[in-house]
Parts: structure tokens; sequence; C-alpha cells
């Protein structure tokens, strides 16, 4: 068995904060993930329910600095949020600009359950 | 978990705590090992660590072993230095891991390790053990936390998460680090359910013995405290509405006492019910100050206060013989009471009076009673009193009105048995306030005293352990009844041998030390200190004695405040120029007595003294003419003896005529002194013969005894004091009656070696032993 990061630490992380936008189509959450990379995320739907996982990693450590304080945090993050629609079957962009991630869902037809987009 | 997820990660360790997953902590990391592991951790892209508990937290560089086996990967949130030194962090509980070997332990910590998440499972048996410690768990956080209100599944979240759950759960309950340890050590979920539902039971145990114990405490405080709370607020609205509240904090005092103080049940609820009275009266009343010193009196008397009465009888022995010398008829009486006391605590104290001269030390003897048998003393002179209400009280309805002395006495006591001193009680005076000695038989009736009312005080209280002694000087003035219930114990005066004793051992070492004089500087050698007692005082006591060798040292200590160094002996020839003439004549044995003067004893509080009679017959004069303030009985006791020789007169050959034809002048010298007695008849019936036969009486020869007009001779008093009067005034013989022979026990073997004493019945023995020349004549004329 794989061992997979991502299902050990639910429930576990910090949680990004987001704002949610109504839109005439649907619906659109900001989220507030400076520093992680667009890889480093994943975005899940299912039922209402929309759910952000991934993880922050500090990559100045890369150029040899050591931390005196840390306040930002690090490591994974997961963020779920009811949203008063169905998302599952909803057409759904990711789009990363300036440190936030914001994901559009635009009511469609039924689709795959479970999409994963990246 | 398989082999290839074995990872590798810094290792903090954690002392006293543990970290469970899902729970974030606030460390502080202070040693080297720590803060490096830390910074390592930091500097990686993820910020993890694995937060391992210690075994010991007294160890401060830990190896493999110092770790438990089981600890917890965390993810570090914040980071911050902290001045003095070492690092602040908050760490995140990610996942339990299981830790394998250290790869490094220099500068930190390194360890391989697998993570070992809880096994979760399902089933009845789970869910059983779920749904009681959930249970548990929320009467142990309402047990421990009552006013919290603390909802489980509000803390924990509602996503149904057991794990987390039970982690949480753990974690509020701040179990101590091996229970924490063990359950982070359990595999399954069903183990660390039963595990914390073992814990949990314990926990509400103790947190219900505690709770137990706690409303205990309360339902007993709830009262006195609800008393209080309603005072202080009547308080509040007295000080609202301008009353001075000095009163209520004086009630509030009185109260707190009174609740101290042990009393009996009566005299509680009846000191209550007047401490109410007494709060509701208004400050200005005058009964105010009467209510007030009556509770106090009540708070301050001892009701059931006594001291432990020593009970040592050797003690006692030792404690009488240091304070006096002799005495002891009294002293064997005082043991006596201890023994009685000792096999039956519960006996009755003895009332006692000691009767003697002044300064024969009866007041002190009583404080040295009690200090022999570790008692309180308390002492009162009755001396002059008059109004029986000084010793009863007065009813608190008149205005001033006080206790009586008796309880004031034991006020000050402060115990129920201690030794009260009732001095002078032979000079109570009555008059038409009533009778104190009437009020007396109540206090000393040992049937009575058990309940003793004092007018004031108006509540029976308990006298019968007080130890009562009683002086007097004489029992004569004494009521029949009163002198009815004590024990009477007479200290008679003290012999000039007995004087010299104690001047040597107690008075003249205290005026010693009261002139700052040391025994070296100035001796007084017994001769000196004889011819004082002889010639400077006459006394049955001692309080002259001691002034006057007080005296003589003060002028002793005048010259050596003027510089002399050289001691001083004090010859009794300095006496005169120390302290003046001599201050008394002794009368001497007079020598070739002229016929009509025979030498008599007397008795006198101050003990013995010789008396002699003169006569002189008044040719051509009539009758019997006395002089020298003789009182009627002791002139009857001169008629007596007259008849007697007149009725006898052929016997002594004397001419019946003469006791018709000549008068008689009797008088008995010092003049300025009254005399009243039977006890000279005899020494009147010898001087009357003397002068009626011509002859004269021994001179070396002393006598007492009534005489009846049949020639009988009556028994006398005070025969010791009269015996040491005559040898002090160096008379050889004494004649004395036959029936006071047993008293010659009480007199110090060399008086009674040294003097011939003549115990006779009739007066015809007197006369032969006392007139030599009259043996010839008389004729025996009764039969012995």
């Amino acid at each position: 068995m794989k061992y997979d990061p991502y299902e050990e630490i639910h429930g576990l992380d910090f949680s990004p904060s987001a704002d949610v936008y109504r839109m005439p189509t649907g619906w659109v959450v900001k989220f507030d993930l400076a520093g992680v990379k667009p890889k480093d995320v994943r975005v899940e739907a299912r039922g209402s329910v929309i759910r952000v996982v991934g993880v922050r990693r500090d990559q100045f450590v890369e150029r040899g600095y050591r931390h005196h304080s840390m306040e930002i945090s690090y490591s994974h993050f997961e963020r779920t949020l009811h949203l008063p629609c169905v998302c599952e079957g909803a057409t759904i962009t990711t789009e990363y600009t300036d440190g936030l991630l914001i994901v559009t869902i635009e009511a469609g037809e039924t689709g795959e359950s479970n999409k994963r987009v990246r | 978990m398989s082999d290839e997820v074995i990872l590798e990660l810094p290792v903090f360790p954690l002392k006293n705590a543990v970290l469970f997953p899902y729970l974030g902590m606030p460390l502080a990391a202070s040693r080297a090992v720590s803060i490096s592991a830390i910074e390592s951790a930091v500097a990686t892209e993820e910020k993890e660590i694995l937060v391992v508990a210690q075994r010991d937290a007294t160890v401060q560089e830990p190896t493999r072993d110092g770790l438990f086996d089981v600890g917890t990967k965390a993810v570090i949130r914040r980071l911050a230095p902290v001045p003095t030194g070492g690092i602040q962090l908050f760490v995140q509980g990610v996942t339990r891991v299981r830790l394998h070997e250290l790869t490094q332990e220099k500068p930190f910590l390194r360890a391989k390790f697998e993570p070992a998440p809880i096994a979760l499972e399902e089933g009845a048996e789970v869910e059983a053990l779920e749904r009681e410690v959930k249970a548990l768990g929320a009467k142990a956080l309402s047990l421990a936390q009552p006013r919290a209100e603390i909802d489980i599944a509000q803390l924990v979240g509602d996503d149904g998460d057991r794990v987390r759950w039970l982690y949480v759960l753990a974690s509020i309950m701040g179990l101590e680090l091996s229970k924490a340890q063990e359950l982070m050590a359990t595999d399954n979920l069903a183990d660390g359910l039963r595990l914390m539902h073992g814990y949990l039971q314990y926990e509400v145990q103790v947190l219900e013995v505690r709770s137990d114990i706690a409303s205990k405490v309360q339902s007993e405080m709830t009262k006195q405290q609800r008393e209080m709370l309603l005072r202080q607020q009547m308080r509040a609205i007295q000080d609202e509405l301008g009353e001075s509240d000095e009163q209520g904090a004086e009630v509030e005092l009185l109260r707190e006492r009174l609740d101290k103080a042990e009393l009996p049940d009566d005299v509680r609820k009846e000191a209550e019910r007047e401490l109410k009275r007494l709060s509701r009266l208004p400050q200005a009343s005058a009964e105010t100050n009467v209510l007030r010193s009556y509770l106090e009196l009540i708070v301050e008397l001892p009701w059931n206060e006594s001291s432990d009465a020593l009970l040592d009888l050797e003690h006692a022995r030792k404690v009488l013989d240091e304070d006096h010398l002799g005495l002891e008829d009294v002293k064997s009486r005082i043991l006596e009471h201890l023994a009685v006391l000792k096999l039956n605590p519960d006996a009755k104290a003895p009332i006692l009076l000691f009767v003697g001269p002044p300064g024969v030390g009866k007041t002190s003897l009583g404080k040295s009673i009690a200090r022999a048998q570790d008692r309180e003393f308390e002492r009162m002179s009755l001396g002059g009193l008059h109004d029986e209400a000084e010793l009863r009280g007065h009813r608190r309805t008149y205005i001033g009105a006080m206790p009586g002395r008796i309880i004031q006495a034991l006020r000050r006591a402060k115990v129920n048995n201690p030794v009260l001193m009732l001095d002078e009680i032979d000079k109570l005076g009555r008059d038409f306030r009533g009778d104190p000695a009437s009020a007396m038989l109540e206090i000393l009736d040992p049937q009575q005293n058990d309940t003793f009312r004092d007018n004031y005080l108006d509540l029976p209280f308990d006298l019968s352990s007080v130890f009562f002694i009683t002086t007097a000087n004489t029992l004569d003035t004494i009521p029949r009844p009163l002198l009815d219930r004590m024990e009477v114990l007479s200290l008679t005066g003290y012999s000039e041998e007995e004087k010299l004793a104690i001047a040597k051992k107690y008075l003249l070492p205290r005026q010693l030390e009261q002139s700052g004089v040391t025994a070296e500087q100035c001796a007084i050698p017994d001769e000196t200190l004889a011819r004082v007692i002889r010639r400077y005082t006459r006394e049955a006591g001692l309080r002259q004695l001691e002034r006057v060798i007080g005296q003589i040292i003060r002028k002793v200590a005048v010259g050596f405040a003027k510089g002399s160094t050289e001691a001083i002996t004090v010859s009794p020839d300095d006496l005169v120029e120390m302290l003046g003439p001599e201050s008394f004549h002794l009368e001497k044995a007079r020598k070739d007595l002229p016929p009509g003067v025979a030498a008599g004893l007397a008795w006198t509080p101050t003990g013995g003294d010789v008396l002699y009679i003169e006569s002189i017959l008044l040719p051509g004069g009539s009758g019997l003419t006395m002089t020298g303030q003789l009182g009627n009985v002791m002139q009857e006791s001169a008629r007596a003896a007259q008849s007697y020789l007149w009725a006898h007169s052929d016997e002594f050959e004397i001419d019946p005529e003469r006791f018709r034809d000549t008068g008689v002048h009797l008088h008995v010298p010092a003049g300025a002194i009254p005399k009243d007695g039977p006890s000279a008849g005899i020494t009147m019936a010898t001087a009357l013969a003397s002068l009626y036969c011509g002859k004269p009486v021994r001179s070396d020869t002393a006598m007492t005894g009534e005489i009846t007009i049949t020639g009988l001779v009556l028994p006398i008093g005070g025969l010791k004091e009269k015996v040491l009067a005559a040898r002090r005034a160096d008379f050889k013989r004494i004649i004395a009656p036959r029936q006071n022979e047993v008293h010659l026990r009480d007199l110090p073997d060399d008086v009674r070696e040294e003097t011939e004493f003549i115990f006779v019945d009739h007066i015809d023995e007197v006369l032969r032993a006392a007139i030599p020349e009259l043996c010839a004549v008389s004729k025996p004329a009764h039969k012995s």
C-alpha cells in the first residue's frame, strides 16, 4: 500500500481563508493560498461540498536561509466548503493568480463525479 | 504498514507531556538537542518533526532508550525566539508513529519511524464502548467543571472521527504522563476506548468523592454563612439609614466570644437571649451598658475551665516547707486533702479557717498552699465588709450593679478551682443593709455552694471546686453557724526559737536583698537577733521583727554607701546605737519578792506574758480594791480567791478578823493594759495567801490556772505561749492545772526538759509549791 500523505492528514491541516462570490451563472470561490505551487493543490467536488487540499512548501529553505521566527503555516492544508449548490456535475475551472486560487463553478449537466482538476 | 514507508525525521524529546495526534500544543525549547532538532525541521519545506515523550524528565540528553516507542509526527506551525534564549513554538500533531532506531544523536536526535495510525474498528462492541466513554466523559467534565458546561461534542466537532474524539477527550482530562503514553501506545480504537473508560471511571470516582466532601463542608458552612451574610446586610442597611454600626460591631464581638467560650447549655441560652436584647437596644439606652457588662462577665467566667491541680504530695511538702517553718498541723492537713483528692478526684475542697495573731503568716500560707497544688490564688479581704451585696452582688436592676466579690475573684482567677482566700473573716461587719456573715453561710457550705447564685449573675455557678481558706485573728466574733462550716486550724504565735530560725532563714536574706547588701558585708549573729526579738519587738508574728532587721541593715548600708568597704558584724551592744533604747521592758523574774506578790502568766494575742500580781494590806480599810484595768472576770476571780482564803483561814493560820478589819489593794501592772480572763485565779489566791500570812512566794515560780470557790484548779488555754513567756523571763518552775498536762507535747523539747512543771488539781497544792514557808503551817485540806 502506498503511503498517501493526503489521506493521512485528513482534518489536521491549517485552513486557508476563502471568499465565496455569487455570479448569475454560478459561484466563484477565492482561496488565500500564497506561496503554494499550483501543482501542490487539488480541488475536489462532491455533492454540494467543495474541498481544497494541498501542501505549502517553504521554498526559501533551498536558498539556505534559516528561520528566526515563523508565522506562516506550512505543510498540508485543507479547506472544505458547503455551497448552496450542487457542484457535482458542474463545470469547475481553477485559476491561480497572485497567490490566490480562484475556483469557478458553473452549473451544467451532471458529469462524472469526483472531478479532479489540476 | 510496510517497511518501504519508513521515514526519517528530527526528534523533539518532550518532557512530562504527550502530544496526541490531531492536537496542537505550544512548546518551549531550551535544550541544545531540542533547538537544533527544531532548526533542522524548520529548514525543510514541510516543517515536520517527531515529538516523542521522554521516559525520565530529568534526563537532559536522552538516548533511544530514554524515549517511548510511540510518538507523534507533528508540523511546526509557529516559531518565535525567546529573548532570554530558547525558542517557543506551536506544533500540530499529525499522526501517530512508531519509533525505530536513531540515525543520529548529535547535535540532535534523528530517528527512523513508521506511521502507525490507530486502527479503526467498527462493530457493536466499539459502538457500546464509545457511548459509554462519551457518557462518562460528559459526567467527568461536568463534575470537574460544573460551571463551565463544556459540551464534548462541541469541543471535538461533530465530524464523527472517533480517534480524534478520543485524543481530545484525553487531553481535556489532563491525564498524567504514564496514562497518556499508555493511551498513545494502544494500536486499535477498542483498546484505546477501554483504557479511556478505565481512566474516566477512576476520575469520576475521585471527582465524586471530592464533590461529596465539598458539599458536606458546604452544608456545614451554609448555615453560618447565611447568618453572617444576613448580618452583613443588616449592617449595610443600618449604615444606609445612618444608624451607627458601633453597637453592631460590639454585639458581633460579644457573639464571637460567646461562641468560643465553653458555657453550660442553660447559661448559653440565657446569654443568647440577652445578646439578642442587646442587639435590639438603641445604643443610647442606659441598659445597653448594663447588658454589655453582664454579657462580658458571662463570657469571662470560668464555667468549665479548671486548672489541673497538682497532686504530688512530695512536691507539696517541699513547697510548704520552703515557705514556712513549723506549722505542722496546717501542713499535714493540706497533705491529707491532697491525698484524698488523689484517691477521689471529686472530693469537695475543704474550707479551712486559719486563726492566729497578726503576722504569723496566714496569708502567705494560703499563697503557698496554692503554689503547692499549682492552683490559681485569689485573695480578698472581708475586713470592714458590711454589705451583703458586696459578697453576693446587686441585682442588675440597680444602677451601677456589680457582681459580688466571689464572682469577681473567680473572673480574675479564670479557673473554677482556685485557692480563694477570704481574709479577716472575723472582721465582717453587719448593719441595716444586711449581714454578710449570713451570705457567707451559703458560700462556705459544700452542700449548697455548687449552685451559688450571685444576684447580679442570676445564674447558678458551681463553687464546689474552689479551695476556700479564711483567716481570722480571733474566733470570738465569728458567728457560730459560720464557724461550724469551717475547719479551724490555729496558727499560734512563734516562740523565740522559731522566730530566730525564721529570721535567719527568711527575713534576714530578704531584707539583705532589698537593701542590696550582701551577707558577707553584713553579718548579724544569733545573739543580736535574739536581743532584737526580745527587746525591740513584742509580737506573735514577725512583721515588726522584719522591719527592725531592715532598719539595722539600712544603717549598715549607709556605711557602705559612704565608701566603707569593711565587712560589719552587728553585735548585740551595737543595737542601742542603731535602734535607740530598747523598746520593751521585759518582765524579768523579780528577785526576793515581798509578801503579797506572785508571778502569773497571761496569754495575749501577741504571745504569752509574765504578769505580777501585787497586793498590799490597808490597815483600817475594808474590802478589796482592784486596779490595773481588770476586767469583770478577773475581778470575780480575785474575789473568789479571797473568799476561799477567808473560808479556809484556819488552815493557813490566818486571823479571820484580818479579812474583816483590813482592806486589801490588789494591783496588776502594767496599768495601761486592759486585762481579763480567769486564768490568773490561782496567782491571785497565792498572792493574797502570801499577803495575809506575811510569807513571800518563791521568786523562781510562775503560775496559771482558774480557781473555783471550793479551791479546785481548772484548766486554762494558751499554755504553750505562757510557758514560753515564763521561760523568756527565766522562771524555772511553772505551776499549771493538771488537765493541761497533755499540752506539754506542743512545747519544744529543750523547754520541756529545762523547766520544772508542777501540775495541780487543788489550790492547796499550789500554795504549798509556791510559798515554801506555808508548808509548815498548812495541813492538807483535801483528799486527792
